[in-house]
C-alpha cells in the first residue's frame, strides 16, 4: 500500500508527501482493519431473526428488494408458481444457465426458493400460514389482484396484525391512474420517472443527427433497482418503528417514483422557472467543465466545475485562455459556450491515452502549489472493467463457487463494508422449488406424504 | 375494499401520524449531493438532522443550478436533497469549530459525511475521534470508490463512477458513444444505498447497543446494480454492450416513436405478447410467444422492427388506448412538466406542493407511501448558518454572549456575498427562523 500511494503522490511537494503517505498509511490501515472482506462470515448480521417472504413476480425492484434484505441478513423465502417465476426467462439473449436466466441467478442470493400455487385455494391457504410466521411480504400483483383473491393487505394484516406488506407497482395503489396498473417493468419506470426525457444526447448539439435525439435510458435496470432499494429501504423504516410501535404498515412503492425522487431538481426547476433542461449528452445544464471526450484509446470524463476547479482544469491542459474567457458559470453553463469548451478540450485529449490523462489529473490534484481539482474517470468496458483488481480487493466483483450453478463471476454486497455487520453472498441462487422440503418442513412440519399430495395436486 | 388504501394514505392526515426515525438525530458533515441526499432521507421519515456548512460559503450546490438560476436566493441543485434539516455552519479546520463537533457528535446517534477517505480523521473528527467520545454512534463515510484500496485517494463524481464500473458504456446506441445519465444517478443510488445501511445499523444497535463505521463507495453501487452484467461476461467471456433504448433481456422493450411524441412499450408476459399481435392483427407473430424465443437476436430485430413500423401510424393516445384494450403496456416518456402537472402525482402527494415559510410555494418530491410512518416535507434549505442559533441554544445550551464570541472568531458564521448562501432578498429577519 505505501509504495502504491508513493507512486499515486509523485506530483506532491517532496517536503509534505512523506509525512502525508504516513498519515495516510496509517489511516488506510486501521480503516481495513474495520472493514476487512476476510472478516465478514465471522461477523452477525443485522436482520437476523427476520422473514421476508418475496412473492413478486417478473419483477426485478422485487427481487432487488429482497437480495438487499437477505444480503443484510434476513431469512428471504421466494415463492413461485409451480413452473417457476418468469424472471427466470428475464436474460440477455435468452441465455439460460442450469435452466435459470442470467440476471435471476444475481438476484436469487441468500434465498430459499420455493413453489406455490396462489390460483389454487390450498395454495393460499399455506400462504397464508407462511404469513403468520414472516414479517414482511413483498409483491408486484397489480392492482387490485391480491385482494380478489383473499390475500391482499387488509386480508393478511388480520392475520399478522405486526406484518409489514410491501406492494410494488409502476402506478402506485392510489390515485387517479392507479387502476391502470399492469405488470411493472423497467422500461415504464424510467419512462415516467422524467430520468428518460433529459437523457441523451444532445439536443442543442448542431453535430448530432436528428435521429439520435431522443430520450434515452439507462443502459441497466434503473427503474427497477431504485425501486427495489426504496421498498428495502422503506422495510427498514417499518422495521425499526414496529421496535417501538409494535405495529405493521402498508408499503406503497412506485420504482418511477422512486427514481423521480433521484432525478435532481427536474420538478423543483419546473415549479419555480416553468423550464425544462434540454438533454444534454456529454454536456450538463448546471455544472460545467463535467463532460465525456474521446481519448487516443477510449471515453475519458472529465471535470472542472467550480471556479477554481476550472482555473485547475485549464492549467493542466494548458489553456488558461480558456479560464479568461469562461469565468464563471454564467458564461460555462450556456449550452453553445459548453460545446466550444468541450471542442478545445477534446483537442487536447485526442493525442493522450486515458492512463496519461488521469495521471495528469492525479499530479495535478496531489501539487499543492496548484489550483483546484480536476476529477477524470475511464470509460470502461464491462469486461475491461471485470479485469480490474481493485473491484476484487474490495470484494464487489469476486469469483464464487455456487453449490448448484458452479464457478461465478458475480457482484458482492454494496453492504459489505460495514465494520459490525456486513452485508454478504452466501449463495447465488437455487433452482426452482429446491427449497420446498427444508422450508415446508421447518416451518410447517409437512412431512413427506403431505408434501407428495400437496405436489399431485399441483399446490407446490 | 380498494378504499382502504385511499383512507391509509389519506393526505389530510400525514402530519398526524408518527414518524419512523423521530428520535434519530444526524450529523452531516456533507457537501455536494452524495451525503447530503443520504441525510435528506433520513429527514424525510423523521430523523432531526443538522446540516454543518463552511461558514460564508457553504454547500458547493448552493452555485449549482441550471443556467444560474436562482429562485429568491435558492438554488434548486441544492434544495433537491435538503428538506427538513438544520443549517449551522461550523468551521470544522479550527480547533474551537472541532470541540463544537464534538459536542454535537455527542447528541448525535448518525454521523454522515462524503470528504476524501482520511480527511475527517486527520481533522480530527474521524469515526476513530468521534467513537471514543461516543461508542454507539453510527458513521457512514461516502466516497467514490471506498475508504481503503488502490482508488482510495482519487477525487469521484457520480460520472466518474458511472464511468469506471461500466455503466455509462452500457448507455446510448451501438453506433453511438456511451451517454451520461441526465441526473447525478449514483449520487443517489449511493446514497440510498447509504440510508439503508444506516437504518440496519440503527436495527442492529437497537438490539446490542453498539454502533458501526460503514464504509459506502460509489463505484460499488454502481457495480450491484449492474444486474446481469458481470455473470455474463464471466459465462461468456463476451463484452456487454449498449443497445438504445432496446433491453437485451426483455423483448418487446423499446421506445417507440409515436406521429406525437415517445412512447415506452413492453409486452414480456406471454399474454401481453398475445395482447400485442392482436392488437397489431399480426397472428404470424405469435409463434414468438415463448419469451426465450423471443430473446434471440433475430427475432428481437424482426419483432422490434414490425413494432416500431406499427407504432409510427398512431397517435400516443391512440396506442395508449389500444394497450388497455389489449393488455399490453405502455407510458408516455414522461417530461418534468407532464409530472408536474398530473393530477395522479398530485393526489399522492409525490409531487408535494407547500408554501414554505422562507421561500414561499414549492414543489418537492416525495416517493415511497408508508401507512402508519409518511415521509413528509416541512421545508426546505435554509441559507448558510441560517439555525445557528437554534441549534448551539437548544442542543448545546450556549450563551449568546459565547455565539457572539464564536461567531467573531470566525468558528462558526452564517451567509456570505455569494446569493445562493443568503435569504431571499426581502427577508424580513424573522420569517422562517425557529428561534
Amino acid at each position: 500500500m505505501l509504495r502504491e500511494l508513493n507512486h499515486q503522490m509523485t506530483g506532491m511537494g517532496k517536503k509534505d508527501c512523506f509525512s502525508e503517505v504516513i498519515l495516510m498509511e496509517d489511516y488506510f490501515n486501521w480503516v481495513k482493519s474495520l472493514t476487512n472482506p476476510k472478516d465478514v462470515h465471522d461477523k452477525p448480521e443485522a436482520l437476523e431473526g427476520i422473514r421476508v417472504l418475496d412473492v413478486s413476480y417478473g419483477n426485478f425492484a422485487g427481487l432487488f428488494a429482497s437480495s438487499i434484505l437477505a444480503e443484510l441478513g434476513a431469512e428471504v423465502i421466494k415463492i413461485e408458481p409451480p413452473e417457476g417465476d418468469i424472471a427466470r426467462k428475464m436474460t440477455p439473449f435468452g441465455i439460460l444457465h442450469k435452466g435459470t436466466g442470467l440476471a435471476y441467478i444475481i438476484e436469487g442470493r441468500n434465498k430459499y426458493h420455493i413453489t406455490l400455487n396462489l390460483t389454487k385455494e390450498k395454495g393460499r391457504d399455506i400462504y397464508k400460514k407462511l404469513v403468520k410466521k414472516s414479517d414482511v411480504v413483498i409483491e408486484s400483483f397489480g392492482f387490485g389482484e391480491a385482494e380478489k383473491l383473499g390475500i391482499g393487505y387488509p386480508q393478511l394484516k388480520e392475520i399478522n396484525g405486526k406484518l409489514i406488506y410491501v406492494a410494488i407497482s409502476t402506478y402506485g395503489q392510489f390515485g387517479p391512474e392507479a387502476k391502470k396498473g399492469k405488470s411493472d417493468y423497467d422500461l415504464i419506470d424510467q419512462a415516467r420517472s422524467t430520468v428518460m426525457s433529459v437523457t441523451g444526447e444532445a439536443e442543442f448539439d448542431p453535430e448530432v443527427p436528428e435521429e439520435y435525439k431522443v430520450p434515452l435510458r439507462m443502459g441497466n435496470w434503473m427503474g427497477w433497482y431504485t425501486g427495489g432499494a426504496w421498498a428495502a429501504y422503506a422495510v427498514l423504516l417499518a422495521l425499526y418503528w414496529r421496535n417501538f410501535s409494535g405495529v405493521g404498515q402498508f408499503i406503497d412503492v412506485s420504482p418511477s417514483e422512486a427514481l423521480l425522487r433521484h432525478a435532481n431538481y427536474n420538478i423543483q426547476y419546473y415549479h419555480e422557472a416553468k423550464k425544462i433542461v434540454p438533454r444534454a449528452g456529454p454536456y450538463d445544464p448546471a455544472v460545467f467543465a463535467y463532460t465525456v471526450v474521446k481519448a487516443k484509446d477510449g471515453h475519458v470524463f472529465i471535470a472542472g466545475y467550480s471556479d477554481p476547479n476550472w482555473k485547475g482544469l485549464t492549467t493542466m491542459i494548458n489553456r488558461p485562455d480558456l479560464f479568461e474567457k469562461f469565468p464563471t458559470p454564467r458564461e460555462r453553463l450556456i449550452p453553445e459556450n459548453q460545446i466550444v469548451m468541450r471542442n478545445e478540450i477534446q483537442n487536447w485529449a485526442e493525442s493522450k491515452t486515458s492512463d496519461e490523462i488521469l495521471k495528469l489529473a492525479m499530479d495535478h490534484n496531489l501539487d499543492e502549489s496548484k489550483v483546484g481539482t480536476v476529477v477524470v474517470g475511464k470509460i470502461y468496458k464491462p469486461k475491461e472493467s471485470s479485469k480490474l483488481e481493485s473491484w476484487y480487493e474490495r470484494d464487489i466483483l469476486k469469483k464464487f463457487e455456487d453449490p448448484y450453478f458452479g464457478e461465478l463471476l458475480i457482484q458482492g454486497s454494496s453492504f459489505g463494508k460495514m465494520s459490525e455487520t456486513p452485508g454478504r453472498v452466501k449463495w447465488c441462487c437455487r433452482p426452482v422449488g429446491a427449497d420446498n422440503t427444508y422450508v415446508y418442513t421447518k416451518l410447517l412440519g409437512f412431512d413427506a406424504k403431505k408434501m407428495r399430495e400437496l405436489r399431485d395436486e399441483g399446490v407446490i | 375494499m380498494r378504499d382502504i388504501y385511499k383512507e391509509i394514505f389519506n393526505p389530510e392526515i400525514i402530519f398526524e401520524k408518527p414518524e419512523a426515525l423521530e428520535n434519530v438525530r444526524v450529523l452531516e458533515l456533507s457537501n455536494v449531493v452524495l451525503g447530503p441526499a443520504a441525510s435528506d432521507f433520513l429527514a424525510e421519515f423523521g430523523a432531526e438532522v443538522i446540516k454543518v456548512e463552511l461558514p460564508f460559503i457553504g454547500d458547493v450546490m448552493r452555485s449549482v443550478t441550471p443556467g444560474f438560476f436562482l429562485y429568491n436566493n435558492l438554488s434548486p441543485g441544492f434544495e433537491e436533497q435538503n428538506h427538513n434539516k438544520y443549517h449551522v455552519a461550523i468551521d470544522l479546520r479550527k480547533p474551537k469549530g472541532r470541540e463544537l463537533i464534538y459536542r454535537l457528535a455527542k447528541k448525535c446517534d448518525v454521523v454522515i459525511e462524503n470528504f476524501r477517505p482520511g480527511t475527517t480523521d486527520k481533522w480530527g473528527i474521524g469515526y476513530r475521534q468521534l467513537s471514543k467520545i461516543k461508542p454507539e454512534i453510527i458513521y457512514l463515510a461516502l466516497s467514490g470508490f471506498g475508504q481503503w484500496g488502490k482508488n482510495a485517494l482519487r477525487v469521484s463524481y457520480d460520472a466518474v463512477a458511472q464511468a469506471e464500473s461500466g455503466l455509462m458504456y452500457l448507455t446510448g446506441f451501438p453506433e453511438r458513444d456511451p451517454i451520461k445519465c441526465g441526473v447525478w444517478i449514483l449520487d443517489f443510488s449511493t446514497s440510498i444505498t447509504g440510508a439503508i445501511a444506516v437504518l440496519a445499523a440503527l436495527l442492529y444497535r437497537s438490539k446490542t447497543g453498539k454502533g458501526q463505521f460503514i464504509d459506502i463507495a460509489q463505484v460499488e453501487t454502481a457495480i450491484r446494480w449492474m444486474d446481469w452484467t458481470w455473470v455474463y461476461v464471466g459465462l461468456t467471456g463476451k463484452n456487454r454492450g449498449r443497445c438504445g433504448n432496446r433491453d437485451f433481456a426483455i423483448v418487446p422493450s423499446n421506445v417507440y416513436r409515436c406521429k406525437d411524441g415517445f412512447v415506452a412499450l413492453v409486452a414480456f408476459k406471454e399474454d401481453e405478447f398475445l395482447g400485442l399481435c392482436n392488437a397489431m392483427g399480426r397472428e404470424d407473430l405469435k409463434i414468438y410467444l415463448d419469451p426465450l424465443e423471443r430473446l434471440k437476436p433475430e427475432n428481437a430485430d424482426l419483432i422490434d422492427k414490425v413494432i416500431a413500423d406499427w407504432v409510427s401510424k398512431l397517435t400516443i393516445n391512440e396506442l395508449e388506448r389500444l394497450a388497455d384494450e389489449y393488455g399490453f403496456v405502455t407510458s408516455k416518456v414522461l417530461t418534468p412538466e407532464d409530472v408536474y402537472m398530473s393530477e395522479h402525482f398530485r393526489e399522492r402527494k409525490t409531487v408535494w406542493i407547500f408554501e414554505d415559510h422562507l421561500y414561499g410555494e414549492l414543489a418537492e418530491v416525495q416517493g415511497v407511501k408508508l401507512s402508519e410512518t409518511p415521509g413528509r416535507i416541512k421545508w426546505v434549505a435554509r441559507p448558510v448558518g441560517f439555525d445557528n442559533d437554534f441549534v448551539f441554544v437548544k442542543l448545546l445550551g450556549l450563551s449568546k454572549e459565547e455565539i457572539a464570541e464564536l461567531e467573531k472568531e470566525g468558528v462558526i458564521g452564517k451567509w456570505g456575498d455569494a446569493k445562493g448562501t443568503q435569504p431571499p432578498d426581502d427577508w424580513d429577519g424573522k420569517k422562517g427562523l425557529f428561534f
